[in-house]
């Protein structure tokens, strides 16, 4: 079983509060705990946009299978060029190909970790059938962080059938866990009706968690809110996820705040100038490109309308 | 078995005797005064009274399957009774015992009366013959009592001797002797003992067999009770139940279960283990002694008599403990959880819950939860515990205890709130606690109200019962919601899509809407038993004797007669699901129509009403009184064949077809005037005048010409009142016509020569003047005295329309549906139009054009299905689910093809292009756009289009690194059905009204520009208003129309200023753009404005003549004192001079439309091209440009307009 110490971080770091396991010290190198320690750190600094700093963190010439996934998800996603992500791609394939032979030296929580990671790398490559298949869906892997993995991989292909019936076969080994709760709350936000209060629940559950504070936590639930229809309760989650954030909200909360902004009462002018922070300082966010996508798709249909003369009194 | 559960109590003398009557809820009791008391128990109502006995009556007994009674008293007489209503009396009285009477008995099959008494026999009597045929004797000592075995020729009876004995009677059968009385000696060979059982210290008081076993059961002075056993061969003592500290009674065994219940002089009825021969349970009572108790041969019934009166008490409760998910039905029978399967009808048991609370009391509820298969159980003994136990996936071979693995605690009142999580009560502590799975405390929460049950109240609510009221509370936010003042509620039953509630108290039934926002209350005289929601809305409920209906608007009624209680499980078209009081699952046809009907009647839903009227043919007079009363006289009209009532409703409907045809079969003069009335309101006069034809009505009908201006008629009515010799109507007639002639004529002949002469002279017909002093043998000289008058102008108006020829109804008669429907004789294809699931289904799917309507009634079932169950409806789906898992199996996994996207549900569902927007449809969105108003130009609302499509999603990675979700915000969030789902609506028509007063406040403020912009905006927003109903599209055409109004003026005052700038020349196009500006449709306030600039503009330019006329309009809008001032002085300037300096193309006395283009009037009748989205007027020389007010419409072009909402 997890220690007290590992069971927290992973608390952390299935909450999102990736800003406390950064600032984490790591445990003695000796000790049992310090790999997942240093992969869950690793893995916060990505989440947080900082790759570098988290391949940094690995020692280059390690061994570990898990530790060297991480550091190939670190690449992959600092990578710029194409062929320096589709090396970061192979080098995860490898790994992947690598923990199904037999005599792979590797715990079965690592052969998990380096599963989950490629299968992240794909999922963000848009290549949705390998991802699935090295996250093994539908197999009964019992890894519940593939599982919430595949669950999210399925929603954004818009399954939520096959998203539940995998979280429903989860249920049958891993009780009230955390994470499963967070795969219902994931589910339930896309699903809707009841299911927004599941979600809404959920975070509200874990906001009221004395054992870490987790900006994440207060966008979601301000996510979960505005699906809700709760236009002005969202905003303050989301204002208040932002003084979390120390003035300076993430990607996400600022998305989801122009959201907001636009659906409250405010002027659409609050609205557009959060997206244009947004798109300044997180270009590639997909409500940005997406936003600009629709622009574009807007000018090229708009232009197959012939637009007559304006009528004016002198013509 | 805390509690004894009295279901009925009536004061009187000592009871002696009972008997409870087979199949009917009757009870016999014997008093010690003499009298025979019939009670219905169910009802708490005394039907009958027999008081022919004289002294105490001890001895009382049903017939099993005949209305008879038979009784026995201290007169030593035994008597047979018919109890019918009819034909109650005393039929027989039988004598011969020689003291009291003990007891009395009916043979299940044959003809005979057994009685014991106080003469030491025991005699068998025949019925049909009024004989006695057996004397049994032996006893030493008075017989206390004899009782006949249930299937074998045996008799059990018990003595002040101290002993039981028990009879055969066997040869009793074989050769019924029909002797004459008197010849005793014959009984001998048939009258034998077959076991005398001694045990017994004292005095037997009781003694009976058990209905299946070989046991008998014996009460004694001793105090005690002795259980014996026979065989073939011999008797013998088993046992004692020892307990009572007086004399017992009686002792009976019951007839359902393992238990002998016992009441006696020490003031106690008393409960018994049969196997243990342990005491179970003690009812005391103060001060009466039982002296005597009656089990119910059927039902878990028992009556006992003391001195003052009798009790009837159940021994538990009998409403098993159940729920309901999807089809199948969990409830508790003899202590198994067992599963009941609606369609297959499999009934299964599941689980053993033995040994969970007494073993005697069965659990009260149970609640269950599909997501974890489990069931959580309530038991009231051991003063409440709850049992958590998962039930097995399949029962097969031995059924699970659920004291394996169940975890329990104490608590009154458990249920499931979430997939892991209960709740349970604790009464005397007043807390609840939430609970998970492992039984551990989550929560706990003390009730703002003090607690007397918990239900589920939604999610993750709680409905908690007080004496006074309920209150829903929700338990994350651990607030009280709402609340609501009704007596205690004992049920709570949740309709299939959550919506409605339904709150059963012993009388009342409060139907309330999921937030207890809305409710009504219905009160019952009898008891309520149990209800459950029809799939189509409507809530059924048992009573004690009924199962009625109730609408959500409290309408209710009964739909048919119980013999015995039911508990009702789930209703399913004509289907009544129920419980029946034994647990056992049974099904009850009933007829629906007439809550469907109302139903439909309540929802306008008119096709569903005519496959009604069509398919049933019930609908009875109280039906029609039912649309009377609720105000639908033309579809009761209907349904009626009586003529009278056919008239009474077509004159209350105005339908004056119908009322003619009817009017003519009935032929009544009241039936005419009615009628006439009725035409004469509605303007029919051809009806007016059938009627007042009919009933010779010549006053009126004359007037009625006169006023229909029908000339012809009046002449000929002239020639009626000459045939009919009425000289005042002649008169009248002609008076009406015109005709002078006539009237003259008519003046002549009643010899008023005077009158005719003056007439003649009046009118200037001196001829006839002359011929009338002629006949009345005067010359003009006799007439010299006779002032001369002026021409007389009598005569009636000149017809101006004729109206005679055609009738004028002013009273619209909307053509209705049904008669529509109806003349077209048969209803098109009626056979395809089954009964529709009441919601709303009916329009939607009448017009199943449409794919997404299809799609929509898919989802719909689906959908009421899910709420069906009360915890959360998105578990409850899991089922369902597991079912598909095998064919979809291959689906899962990584080869899972993309599902439908929820945008590409929203083009679906929508035909609004501002949820094409939304979805990101712009393709769709424009084509809508274009079609529906003509929109050719769009770059303006690329903003607005924008916008609209950012704030309809919403981004989160709810897991680290993986790019995040791209989730879409709904409008309804309660909606998750793949064929209603739409989008946020980002503009609505609020949000539209505050950008509009933004420009009313531009205005105000003179920034005209800025005002232009903002109108401009606005109608680029309203073009993606999605509408929901009806009324908000017309406050949708009003807000354009507004918009538009304030565009137009906006942008003609912004081109006065300009040509009062570049060209100052040009007064007179300044002065026309000021005229024009006033007649846009503005608010009063900024009217105001408008005419104010005007007077100022055509003041300075000494139009003093229109510049009053604008003062005068000012006027009329009631401005600041300050302003009237003004006005007024601008007014006099006017009255002055009187003059227009500058003549300009403006008529103000002919409506115009202005051009949005030119700025020049149209003038009413001129033609004009019109913008498709805002229908602003404009030269046709602008047809197929580009509409400058809003730059987006081609003028003129077709558009199909706003598409009609779908709700």
């Amino acid at each position: 079983m997890d220690s007290s110490e590992l069971y927290h971080i992973k608390q952390q770091f299935t909450l999102g509060a990736y800003k406390s396991l950064v600032d984490l010290t790591l445990p003695d190198p000796s000790s049992p705990d310090y790999t997942p320690t240093l992969i869950y750190q690793a893995r916060a600094h990505i989440a947080l946009g900082a790759p570098a700093a988290a391949e940094a963190l690995v020692p280059s010439d390690t061994e570990n299978v898990a530790l060297k996934s991480v550091a190939a998800l670190a690449r992959f996603v600092a990578a710029d060029a194409e062929e320096a992500r589709d090396a970061a791609l192979e080098e995860l394939r490898d790994l992947s190909v690598e923990i199904e032979g037999e005599d792979a030296e590797a715990t079965p929580w690592e052969k998990g970790t380096v599963r989950v990671l490629a299968g992240t790398a794909f999922a963000r490559a848009g290549e949705i059938e390998e991802a699935l298949e090295t996250l093994g869906a539908a197999n009964d892997t019992q890894n519940l962080e593939a599982v919430a993995y595949t669950v999210q991989v399925y929603l954004s292909i818009n399954r939520p059938d096959l998203a539940r019936k995998e979280f429903e076969r989860a249920k049958r080994w891993a009780e009230d866990d955390l994470l499963l709760e967070l795969i219902e709350a994931s589910i339930g936000l896309v699903t809707g009706k009841d299911g927004y209060s599941d979600a809404h629940a959920f975070y509200t559950e874990q906001l009221a968690n004395p054992s870490l504070t987790s900006p994440h936590l207060l966008t979601a639930r301000g996510v979960a809110r505005l699906l809700r229809g709760e236009v002005s309760a969202a905003q303050s989650d989301l204002e208040e996820a932002q003084s979390q954030l120390g003035g300076k909200p993430d990607a996400e909360t600022l998305a989801a705040q122009t959201v907001a902004a636009g659906l409250g009462a405010a002027k659409s002018t609050d609205a557009d100038q959060l997206f244009s922070q947004l798109s300044s300082e997180y270009p590639n966010h997909p409500l940005v490109t997406d936003y600009q996508q629709k622009a574009d798709l807007f000018d090229e249909l708009a232009a197959k309308f012939t637009v007559p003369a304006l009528a004016t009194a002198s013509a | 078995m805390s509690v004894m559960l009295t279901k009925f109590e009536s004061k009187s003398n000592r009871v002696k005797g009972l008997s409870f009557h087979p199949t009917q809820p009757l009870l016999a009791a014997s008093l010690h005064n003499g009298s025979v008391q019939l009670w219905n128990y169910r009802m708490g109502v005394l039907v009958d009274r027999f008081e022919e006995h004289e002294g105490p009556v001890r001895a009382v007994a049903f017939h099993p399957s005949r209305a008879l009674l038979v009784t026995g008293g201290d007169d030593y007489k035994i008597k047979v009774w018919d109890i019918r209503p009819t034909n109650r009396r005393c039929l027989f009285t039988l004598h011969g015992h020689l003291d009291y009477i003990r007891t009395v008995q009916f043979h299940h099959e044959m003809p005979w009366i057994l009685s014991a008494s106080d003469d030491q026999t025991i005699r068998i009597w025949n019925s049909t013959s009024r004989n006695c045929i057996a004397i049994l004797t032996g006893h030493s000592h008075y017989v206390m009592s004899a009782q006949f075995h249930p299937k074998e020729d045996l008799i059990v009876s018990a003595s002040q001797d101290q002993t039981v004995r028990v009879w055969d009677i066997s040869g009793l059968r074989k050769n019924t002797p029909n002797t004459a009385p008197g010849t005793f000696d014959s009984f001998d060979n048939f009258s034998t003992v077959k076991y005398v059982l001694e045990g017994h210290d004292r005095g037997v008081n009781w003694a009976s067999f058990h209905p299946t076993l070989p046991l008998i059961v014996s009460a004694a002075d001793d105090r005690q009770i002795k259980i014996w056993r026979m065989s073939e061969t011999k008797a013998w003592e088993v046992d004692s139940c020892r307990g009572h500290f007086n004399n017992v009674s009686t002792a009976l065994f019951h007839p359902k279960h393992e238990l002998i219940v016992s009441c006696g002089e020490d003031k106690t009825v008393r409960v018994w283990d049969l196997t243990k021969r342990s005491a179970v349970q003690t009812f005391r009572r103060e001060h009466d002694r039982f002296w005597v108790l009656a089990a119910h041969p059927e039902l878990n019934l028992f009556a006992a008599g003391h001195d003052s009166g009798l009790i009837v008490f159940k021994l538990e409760r009998e409403r098993p403990a159940f729920a309901m998910h999807a089809d199948t039905l969990y409830y508790v029978r003899d202590k198994y959880v067992r599963a009941y399967d609606f369609n297959t009808g499999s009934d299964i048991g599941l689980l053993s819950v033995r040994k969970f609370g007494s073993p005697y009391v069965p659990p009260r509820t149970l609640s269950y939860n599909p997501a974890e298969r489990a069931v959580v159980l309530t038991i009231s003994s051991d003063n409440g515990l709850y049992e958590l136990t998962t039930l097995p996936k399949d029962a097969v071979g031995e059924v699970k205890d659920s004291s394996t693995d169940g975890k329990r605690g104490s608590g009154q009142s458990a249920i499931f709130v979430a997939r892991n999580r209960f709740a349970v009560l604790n009464k005397s502590t007043q807390l609840i606690e939430v609970r998970d799975l492992s039984n551990s405390v989550v929560k706990s929460i003390k009730p703002p109200v003090q607690t007397n049950e918990i239900f589920y109240g939604g999610t993750a609510s709680l409905i908690l019962s007080s004496a006074t009221s309920v209150v829903l509370y929700d338990i994350q936010q651990q607030k009280t919601l709402a609340e609501i003042t009704t007596p205690p509620v004992k049920y709570v039953v949740w309709s299939a899509d959550g919506s409605l509630v339904a709150l059963l108290s012993k009388h009342t039934i409060t139907i309330a809407n999921k937030n207890f926002t809305q409710h009504t209350l219905i009160h019952e005289t009898i008891r309520i038993k149990s209800g459950a929601w029809d799939d189509s809305g409507v809530f059924i409920y048992s009573t004690l004797n009924h199962i009625k209906y109730c609408l959500a608007q409290g309408d209710h009624g009964v739909i048919c007669t119980l013999d015995n209680p039911v508990y009702l499980t789930r209703v399913k078209g004509k289907t009544v699901y129920c419980l029946d009081r034994s647990a056992r699952p049974r099904t009850i046809t009933i007829d629906p129509t007439e809550y469907r009907f109302k139903l439909a009647l309540l929802r306008n839903n008119h096709e569903e009403m005519l496959y009604i009227i069509r398919t049933s043919n019930l609908l009875g007079q109280s039906i029609i009184a039912y649309l009377q009363h609720k105000g639908f006289p033309e579809i009761a009209l209907h349904f009626v064949q009586d003529k009278n009532t056919r008239f009474d409703l077509a004159i209350e409907c105005g339908n004056l077809d119908v009322a003619l045809e009817t009017a003519q079969t009935i032929d009544r003069p009241d039936c005419w005037e009615r009628l006439a009335q009725q035409a004469l309101k509605q303007g029919n006069h051809k009806i007016v005048e059938k009627a007042y034809q009919r009933t010779k009505n010549f006053d009126r009908l004359s007037f009625l010409y006169l006023a229909t201006g029908s000339t012809d008629k009046l002449t000929k009515m002239q020639k009626i009142a000459d045939a009919r010799g009425d000289p005042m109507s002649r008169f009248h007639n002609a008076l009406y016509a015109g005709d002078v002639h006539g009237r003259i004529a008519v003046l002549k002949d009643v010899g008023m020569y005077s009158l005719a002469y003056l007439t003649a002279k009046t009118n200037g017909l001196d001829d006839v003047a002359l011929d009338i002093l002629e006949t009345a043998g005067l010359t003009e000289a006799d007439v010299d005295d006779v002032p001369s008058f002026g021409r007389s102008t009598l005569k009636p108006p000149t017809v101006v329309t004729p109206t005679t020829a055609h009738n004028w109804p002013t009273l619209s008669m909307g053509e209705s549906f049904f008669d529509k429907a109806l003349a077209n004789g048969n209803l098109e294809g009626s056979a395809d139009v089954p009964y529709l699931n009441g919601v709303d289904g009916g329009v939607a799917a009448s017009a199943a054009l449409d794919d997404w309507a299809k799609d929509e009634e898919g989802a719909e079932d689906i959908a009421a299905e899910e709420g069906a169950w009360d915890l959360d409806a998105e578990e409850a789906a899991e089922p369902e689910q597991e079912e598909e898992a095998i064919e979809e199996e291959a689906d899962l996994g990584a080869g899972a093809n993309p599902g439908v996207s929820e945008t590409e549900l929203w083009t679906r569902n929508s035909p609004f292009a501002a949820d094409h927007v939304a979805a990101g449809s712009f393709d769709t969105a424009m084509q809508l756009l274009s079609r529906q108003f003509g929109i050719v130009n769009f770059s303006h609302l690329k903003p607005v289009f924008l916008s609209i499509y950012r704030s309809s999603h919403v981004y989160l990675s709810p897991l680290a690194s993986l790019p995040p979700l791209q989730l879409h915000l709904r409008r309804d969030p309660e909606e998750s059905s793949s064929g209603r789902v739409l989008p946020v609506a980002v503009r609505n028509l609020a949000s539209i009204r505050a950008e509009l007063s933004e420009g009313f406040r531009a205005v105000s403020g003179n920034k005209l520009p800025e005002a232009q912009v903002v109108f401009r905006a606005t109608l680029r927003s309203l073009l993606l208003v999605s509408i929901s109903s009806d009324s908000e599209a017309k406050e949708w055409r009003d807000l354009v129309t507004l918009a538009r109004e304030y565009l137009l003026g906006v942008t003609i005052e912004i081109e006065r200023r300009r040509v009062a700038h570049e060209d100052p020349d040009n007064v007179r196009r300044s002065l026309e753009l000021a005229a024009y500006f006033t007649h846009c449709k503005l608010q009063p306030a900024h009217l105001q404005i408008a005419l104010r600039s005007a007077i100022g503009v055509f003041a300075k330019a000494n139009n003093h003549a229109t510049a009053a006329k604008f003062a005068r309009r000012l006027l009329e809008l009631n401005p600041d004192p300050k302003i009237v001032a003004q006005a007024r002085q601008r007014i006099a300037a006017g009255d002055r001079n009187p003059r227009n300096a500058v003549e300009i193309a403006y008529d103000e006395f002919t409506e115009f439309e202005i051009c949005g283009a030119s700025f020049t009037p149209i003038y009413k009748g001129s033609p004009a091209v019109r913008c498709p989205y805002t229908d602003a007027a404009y030269l046709p020389q602008f047809k197929g440009e580009l509409d400058p007010l809003t730059e987006l419409t081609e003028i003129g072009a077709s558009s199909a307009g706003l598409p009609a909402p779908r709700s």
